[in-house]
């Protein structure tokens, strides 16, 4: 049997397949429905220092192939989290990933190191690209503040630091390298992309907030685009996010030079999705006659 | 904000299965019924529950759709078998269903949401407009004592009514079973066409009026699903009547399991203010005094 598991710097997975941050709740919802203790790691939705009740409805709109969405960070604070979903999340066997977004560095850090000294926190992961949440500085679209906030958050946190980061810039591999100089453990790519719908006939936008972020496998192509101009340009390793909901999805992110994947939106529509693409997992490696996970990460052969 | 572990609304009950078509039928003008097989959701499902269903491996539609499950059929031996659901055919999905053949398969998951409590009580009145009158006949079953669902008790009402609405008479669909089930029923429609040229909450009005006559206000209970401008219009009928009302709310979902926070509504806190409640798993059903109407 092929070895499932992947190292990103300090990191350890026990295999690459992972649920993304604001796709599974906090992980308990699931408790019914998956063997959350299978996943590679959970990464429950991202958490602020103070409460925020969200945007206003609607929130989610379907559009072809997609989700756009503006939930706007709806959720109850750091001390709700620790308090009330830490407890539960931190018993689950696997790592537990923890997505934190800040308006200011300061906030980042304070996060950043007051979640990572909690027990059962595997890593903590910087949300630094949600296009819901206004104010502050971005993180997300200016390479040297992304810089100082990985490093600043890196030197107060104990646990591993993933950078989060969103399309929604002109060149990724700058914002990228800016996270690996910081010290990020491994980049996450991508966070959704901003977008809109319409309805002409009352004339108004369906999203309560106007814009929000497109996900699902429309999103797929410019995910895998941004992880292989990530991998040219830097070794940090990479998680792929966008669109992910089959095993045929999981390979190409791999290839393209993901370590691992986090699975999105497939989580509301098929929600077990996660676990049977860890069972298709091995299938897939076999047809590359790769004993590892780690044999195929990277594997992409460009045309000379 | 909403704190799923203020409470325990999780979908625990839930189950993820394939589902196969044995049964696609127009019930009533662009109405139609789906029997789907799926023992581990029939066994389970209460009324005012509804599932998520998807065509698995389509990309567009892509996201499930709620819908309220409308009936439990059972096997031959007795176990609680497959669901019914009722669909008005409207836009992708439904369009999809509606030229589903028997024996194709769906993705299904479910049940959902926490549905009607079975608090007893004389008189019940379920208030439905549109296609809002899909969870009301296994209401109405389990409330006279036809059907168990569940682990619930039965016969917990000693008379129903159904206050009816639709556009036009065409669209009033289910008539049949609720009149099999016992149901008194108060139609109306837009256009008069069939029962009363009047709006919901004109009729429901009336109907309250008439119980009140022999009935106690505590001993009526008001259940509505429907449009949002209706429930709210009913919710304040029943209240000016001293009636204890419930609605159920028809929010955009997308998981209908509490993981994504998209079908939020703004309800009341106990102290004055108000917070967005999650309606898959807090809901759909809630006090309507607990409702912030937008
Ligand atoms: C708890 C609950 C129970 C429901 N029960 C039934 C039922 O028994 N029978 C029935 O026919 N329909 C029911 N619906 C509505 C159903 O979920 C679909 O919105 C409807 O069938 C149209 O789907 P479509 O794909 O055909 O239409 P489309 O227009 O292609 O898609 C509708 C999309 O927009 C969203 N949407 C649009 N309008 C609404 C709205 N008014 N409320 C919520 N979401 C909306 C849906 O979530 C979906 O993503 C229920 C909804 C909820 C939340
Ligand atoms: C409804 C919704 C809520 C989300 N909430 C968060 C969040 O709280 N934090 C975060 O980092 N990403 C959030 N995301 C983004 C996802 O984690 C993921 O990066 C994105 O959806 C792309 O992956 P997908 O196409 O597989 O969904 C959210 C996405 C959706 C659809
Ligand atoms: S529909 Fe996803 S949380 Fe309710």
């Amino acid at each position: 049997m092929a070895s499932l598991s992947v190292s990103l710097n300090r990191l350890q997975l026990k295999n690459p397949i992972l649920v993304a941050s604001g796709t599974f709740g906090y992980a308990r919802e699931m408790e019914g429905i998956v063997d959350c203790a299978r996943l590679g790691g959970i990464l429950p939705k991202t958490i602020t220092a103070e409460p925020r009740e969200g945007n206003a409805p609607w929130r989610t709109v379907e559009v072809s192939a997609g989700l756009l969405n503006s939930i706007g960070l709806d959720n109850d604070g750091v001390d709700a989290f620790i308090a009330h979903h830490l407890p539960y999340l931190s018993q689950v066997e696997t790592a537990i990933i923890v997505s934190v977004a800040g308006r200011t560095e300061a906030e980042y850090v304070a996060l950043s190191q007051r979640i990572g000294e909690c027990q059962g926190v595997a890593a903590v992961e910087l949300n630094l690209s949600c296009p819901n949440v206004s104010g502050g500085v971005d993180f997300g679209t200016d390479a040297e503040a992304c810089r100082r906030v990985v490093a600043a958050a890196r030197a107060a946190c104990p646990v591993p630091i993933l950078a989060k980061l969103t399309p929604n810039v002109t060149r990724i591999t700058e914002v990228a390298a800016a996270a690996a100089d910081g010290g990020a453990d491994a980049v996450c790519l991508i966070n959704t992309l901003l977008g809109m719908a319409v309805d002409w006939r009352q004339q108004r936008p369906l999203l309560g907030n106007v814009m929000g972020g497109l996900s699902g496998p429309a999103i797929k192509p410019v995910a895998l685009r941004c992880v292989h101009q990530v991998r040219c340009a830097t070794d940090v390793p990479i998680i792929g996010i966008g669109g992910i909901a089959t095993i045929d999805d999981v390979m190409e992110f791999l290839v393209a030079g993901a370590s691992a994947v986090q699975i999105g939106t497939a989580n509301y529509y098929d929600p077990q999705v996660s676990t049977r693409l860890i069972d298709q997992l091995p299938g897939a490696l076999a047809e590359l006659r790769a004993d590892s996970v780690e044999q195929v990460v990277g594997s992409l052969q460009l045309p000379r | 904000m909403s704190n799923p572990l203020q409470a325990a609304y999780y979908a625990d009950d839930a189950q993820q299965v394939d589902a196969k078509i044995t049964e696609n039928r127009l019930l009533a003008r662009e109405t139609f019924l789906v029997r789907l097989v799926a023992p581990e959701i029939a066994s389970r499902v209460v009324p005012g529950q509804f599932v998520m269903i998807r065509i698995h491996g389509l990309d567009d539609p892509l996201i499930g759709r709620a819908l309220a499950v409308y009936d439990v059929h059972s096997g031959a031996a007795g176990e609680p078998e497959a669901i019914d659901l009722v669909y008005i055919r409207k836009g992708k999905l439904t369009r999809y269903l509606a030229g589903a053949a028997v024996g194709s398969v769906v993705t299904v998951w479910g049940p959902l949401g926490n549905g009607f409590a079975p608090d007893p009580c004389e008189h019940l009145i379920m208030v439905a407009g549109g296609i809002g009158q899909t969870p009301f006949v296994a209401v109405a079953k389990e409330a006279l004592g036809h059907q168990r669902f569940g682990q619930r008790q039965t016969g917990w009402a000693k008379r129903v009514s159904l206050v009816y609405g639709a556009r036009s008479a065409d669209l009033l669909a289910g008539l049949d079973d609720f009149a099999a089930a016992g149901v008194d029923l108060q139609l109306c429609t837009d256009d008069g066409t069939r029962g009363r040229k009047a709006l919901v909450p004109t009729v429901l009005e009336e109907v309250l009026q008439q119980s009140l006559q022999n009935t106690s206000a505590a001993a009526i209970r008001v259940l509505c699903c429907g449009p949002e401008i209706m429930m709210e219009k009913a919710s304040e009928v029943a209240a000016a009547c001293g009636v204890r009302c419930e609605v159920s709310m028809e929010t955009p979902m997308a998981c209908g399991i509490g993981i994504c926070f998209s079908c939020v509504a703004k309800v009341r806190q106990s102290d004055g203010d108000w917070d967005y409640k999650r309606t898959c798993v807090e809901g759909p059903v809630f006090p309507a005094e607990k409702l912030c109407w937008e």
